[in-house]
């Protein structure tokens, strides 16, 4: 169904000609989503029995805008003509594609500058397309640090724009959902709305007043996935950075090493013999507020994290797995003096020695270290710990709660992966749940991935394990888990959650009466 | 491999967008984080790199057919590799190799774009890459007194290239690689009249048959004169001789080496002495087929091993930039008394390209121009009162964005700024 020519005319009128395309090879270039949309069994390479689809459905245009006013244009414009759109920063993932056809793309690629960074209120304010990458070093030459998630720093910086907005640097910079400040939204029918201190002040520095605090509407602890219309511009916190203004890093790709640990800086790996003690220490590191970054990883994340190819990570993971004694974590440290350095490795020390933690030897080589502590902050390779191996990976993420129930409900679903690793179905990487906590223990949360082969029988593996781990997550609450995705899912923890779904489902039916802004991973009217 | 043996690889795109700029581990700012001119010029996801071998598997699965728009993105790609390095940081799978295979495809099914038709007309009536090639092929070197090799037996191999031996403004530093070749007492010739193009470029634009010809051409003649050595101060040249030629078997034990690799080991031998001071602060642009693209061609046969991990039997290699020619000109540059040398931010193997590659500045000059203009503001952003660089194509295109410039910003070649320092 192609657009009606008057208004692609118009749409091109608030673009410009070449901000606009409706060619299809572009827009199967968009329609190409990361992760296996299902699986496809003929014309296939010799050898190969099947593999994945990875086009889901296009677009019926997509859209370049530059700003406020172009988006708030198109997004009216939809809703006169009664088509939907959906709006995406750099795409990565999650629900960047439309529901249904006839959807609009707008990608907000050329909405991309840093707009403010206010080191005295430590707050920076972007749009977009500014990558965190950016925000970050941009950050560090004024002493200051962001969050970046997990999924980067090639994605967004705009604490709206990942789902959950975790990242490896919660334990002391916290997540999207509660860095969030003030927000420039044009809503999905076209209405422009400027929350938190925004609205009354024209002042970033707060989300939740004076001034409408719409925090929980536009995001909460999930973002709508572009089903509440476009967040153009927004104010992040930033946070304290003792480091260095530019990493000394040296090397050529992808061998990249810094000349030296900066001073004042340490990196460690501790394994532990129980997922108790484990969890014992990241409560006292919390307690103490000692800790940098603190991020639960399994022997198997780290060896892809530091190896350059399959074949590398292949070796490193039989080395490594020999030497951690159980689940682990990845901890920086660092000093804002020599003698704050001094005792936070002393505190350290002691909270190891009491939980029976060992270190992993070679993450205290300078070298191998330096390269791992600058790869943990500006968080570089998370696809080589997702999808570099199998290419194509899933996880299940219970969502914020405390310490023990997202760590029970993560464990039982690693048993779940195990059942199908025994089977074969799922690289065999370890069945670990790897927990970290946030904000010096306030919040936790965990995760378990698993990296699935191009085969029916591993898709339906990952669906077997998905439809698996959401009774577990009924059965066993432990908050609604972050990999709630569209209505069905919604409708299946609601009940048991003080019915949320039926306000979602409100609200979007309150601001976007015309159902105009795409649903696709969020809620719908229905 | 044509196009569809690489569909099983390209499905490996995970769409994270890591071709889209620089190694992030060096980002040192808001600017200078794009790697991709093509994406950063037209922002749809199609001109990136990832983009690109989408589009191809849509192209396979015949989703969409030929139009005039699947040319353009098609052709709006300088075949830089910046989205090849950068993604192979993370993943082990080829981008550029599909990218190109997606061009030969166009070529190979007749959708073809005029002013590169014309371009390769040139190549197949002349021998070079240039419409307008009408003088003599060796004028360049009259009065230097340099040997034929194909008539006189010699040991190395100067090669001009077409855009040097065409290009009256890339003369001098064609005569000043000889200068110094001369005074190191090389014995060396050059194929005069009986140069040809090396054909690499006619392998990007995707007419990989006009490629193997010239290729086989170029072969026999080196070959048939006895030398060790063809040393080539053109980046696409090098290239193709030391990476393609290998690629299709055809390099044999021919030792291939850019002019900067080949000066720096005069330099080091001591049979060239750097001593005039040349006073200057410049910083260097690494050509993107000497730099990340210029590291050895690497031979791999086997199969992929069964199993969740993809890896294979024997164990393969991927070219990720790591070993480019980065340092030879840089040592050439840090021997010379007076110069300051300054590096940019983007630089080695997540350099920005300079835009003429690829076809680009025979179909699209104004994005070459544009591709161009961000680089020198780049350069600019150093301090730097030049730009030094070490490709025709490069220095070539840099001068034609520098005609609507009220600066003073010079270009140079490192052969230039050598000779002026012996």
């Amino acid at each position: 169904m192609a657009l009606k020519r008057e208004i692609y005319r118009a749409l091109e009128d608030v673009v410009g000609p070449d901000n606009i395309s409706e060619e299809p090879a572009v827009l199967y270039s968009y329609a190409w989503v990361g992760m296996a949309q299902g699986v496809e069994t003929k014309n296939l390479p010799e050898g190969k029995e099947t593999r994945f689809i990875r086009f889901a459905r296009r677009f019926e245009a997509v859209t370049l805008p530059k700003n406020t006013a172009e988006v708030q244009a198109i997004v009216k414009l939809c809703n006169r003509n009664g088509i939907k759109f959906k709006a995406f920063s750099t795409g990565f993932i999650g629900g960047n594609v439309p529901a249904t056809e006839g959807v609009i793309l707008l990608d907000l690629r050329r909405i991309n500058r840093i707009l403010e960074i206010n080191e005295r209120n430590m707050y920076a304010v972007v749009e977009p397309y500014v990558i965190s990458a950016q925000l970050q070093s941009e950050l560090m030459k004024r002493g200051l640090n962001c969050n970046i998630i997990g999924g980067g720093s090639q994605t967004s910086a705009l604490p709206l724009a990942a789902h959950w907005g975790l990242g490896h640097m919660g334990q002391s910079m916290s997540g999207g959902e509660r860095n969030l400040l003030a927000v420039e939204w044009v809503t999905p029918e076209g209405e422009i709305v400027r929350t938190g201190s925004l609205g009354s002040l024209g002042e970033w520095f707060c989300g939740d007043g004076p001034g409408p605090s719409l925090r929980g509407i536009i995001r909460g602890s999930i973002t709508p996935m572009g089903g509440m219309g476009v967040y153009t511009k927004a104010a992040t916190k930033v946070y304290h950075w003792p480091g260095p203004s530019t990493f000394p890093t040296e090397g050529v790709s992808p061998h990249y090493a810094p000349r030296e640990i900066p001073s004042g800086f340490m990196i460690r790996y501790f394994s532990f013999p129980s997922m108790e003690k484990l969890g014992e220490a990241m409560r006292q590191v919390g307690e103490s507020e000692i800790a940098f970054e603190l991020m639960g990883f399994p022997a198997s994340m780290i060896a892809a994290n530091m190896a350059t190819s399959n074949q590398e990570e292949l070796e490193t993971f039989e080395r490594l797995r020999k030497q951690v004694q159980g689940p682990g974590f990845v901890i920086i440290i660092v000093g804002n003096s020599p003698r704050e350095f001094e005792y936070k490795k002393r505190v350290l020390q002691q909270i190891i020695d009491e939980t029976n933690g060992n270190s992993l030897k070679i993450m205290e080589d300078p070298k191998t270290g330096g390269a791992q502590l600058w790869r943990f902050v500006r968080i570089t390779a998370s696809i080589r710990e997702t999808f570099r191996a199998t290419g194509d990976h899933s996880g299940i993420f219970p969502g914020h709660n405390a310490f023990a129930p997202v760590v029970n409900l993560a464990q039982k679903v690693a048993q779940v992966k195990a059942e199908l690793q025994r089977k074969g179905l799922l690289l065999n990487d370890g069945a670990d749940a790897f927990p970290w906590t946030e904000e010096h223990g306030f919040l936790s949360h965990a995760e378990v991935l698993f990296r699935l082969a191009a085969s029916r029988e591993s898709l339906e593996g990952v669906q077997y394990l998905r439809e698996e781990s959401a009774k577990l997550a009924l059965k066993e609450p432990a908050g609604v888990p972050f990999s709630v995705y569209g209505d069905r899912l919604h409708d299946l923890f609601g009940p048991s959650t003080s019915n949320y779904h039926l306000w979602l489902r409100k609200i979007k039916k309150a601001f976007d009466p015309n159902g105009a802004s795409d649903s696709n991973g969020y809620i719908t009217t229905k | 491999m044509s196009l569809k043996d690489y569909k099983q690889n390209m499905e490996l795109c995970c769409r994270c967008s890591y071709c889209k700029f620089i190694s992030l581990e060096m980002v040192k700012g808001y600017k200078h984080v794009n790697v991709c001119p093509s994406i950063a010029r037209y922002n749809f996801h199609a001109y990136s790199g990832g983009g690109r071998i989408n589009m191809a598997v849509g192209m396979l699965e015949n989703r969409f057919d030929y139009t005039d728009k699947l040319l353009e993105v098609v052709y709006n790609c300088q075949m830089c590799g910046g989205c090849d390095i950068s993604c192979k940081y993370v993943m082990d799978m080829e981008v550029l190799e599909p990218i190109n295979e997606f061009r030969i495809k166009c070529v190979e099914e007749g959708h073809t774009v005029p002013a590169l038709d014309g371009v390769i007309k040139s190549m197949r009536e002349k021998g070079a890459m240039m419409p307008a090639a009408n003088s003599k092929r060796s004028q360049w070197a009259e009065g230097m007194g340099v040997k034929d090799f194909t008539k006189q037996r010699s040991r190395v191999i100067y090669h001009a290239g077409c855009r040097t031996s065409y290009d009256k403004e890339m003369w001098k530093v064609a005569r000043g690689t000889l200068n110094l070749l001369q005074k190191a007492d090389v014995n060396f010739g050059i194929a005069g009249e009986r140069e040809s193009c090396c054909g690499g470029r006619a392998y990007e634009m995707g007419y990989k048959g006009d490629f193997l010809r010239q290729a086989e051409y170029n072969m026999e003649l080196f070959k048939r004169s006895g030398a060790e050595i063809v040393i080539t101060g053109c980046s696409d040249c090098y290239y193709a001789f030391k990476v393609l030629y290998d690629k299709f078997g055809m390099k044999g034990g021919l030792e291939v080496l850019h002019t900067t690799e080949y000066l720096d080991r005069l330099i080091k031998e001591k049979k060239l002495n750097p001593t005039k001071t040349v006073t200057a602060k410049i910083t260097y642009h690494d050509p993107c087929h000497l730099g990340r693209l210029g590291e050895s061609y690497i031979h791999w046969e086997g199969k992929e091993i069964p199993g969740h991990i993809r890896i294979f039997d024997p164990p393969k290699e991927f070219r990720r930039g790591t070993y480019g020619v980065y340092e030879a000109p840089r040592e050439i540059l840090k021997s010379i008394p007076g110069l300051e040398l300054v590096e940019m931010d983007r630089r080695k193997e997540y350099t920005w390209c300079c835009g003429a590659g690829g076809g680009v500045k025979e179909t699209n000059p104004d994005f070459a121009k544009w591709t161009a203009k961000e680089r020198i503001e780049e350069a600019r952003s150093t301090g730097a009162k030049a730009m030094v660089t070490a490709c025709p194509g490069c220095e070539g295109n840099f001068r034609d964005a520098l005609e609507e410039d009220e600066g003073s910003f010079k270009v140079y070649d490192v052969v230039e700024l050598l000779e002026q320092a012996i």
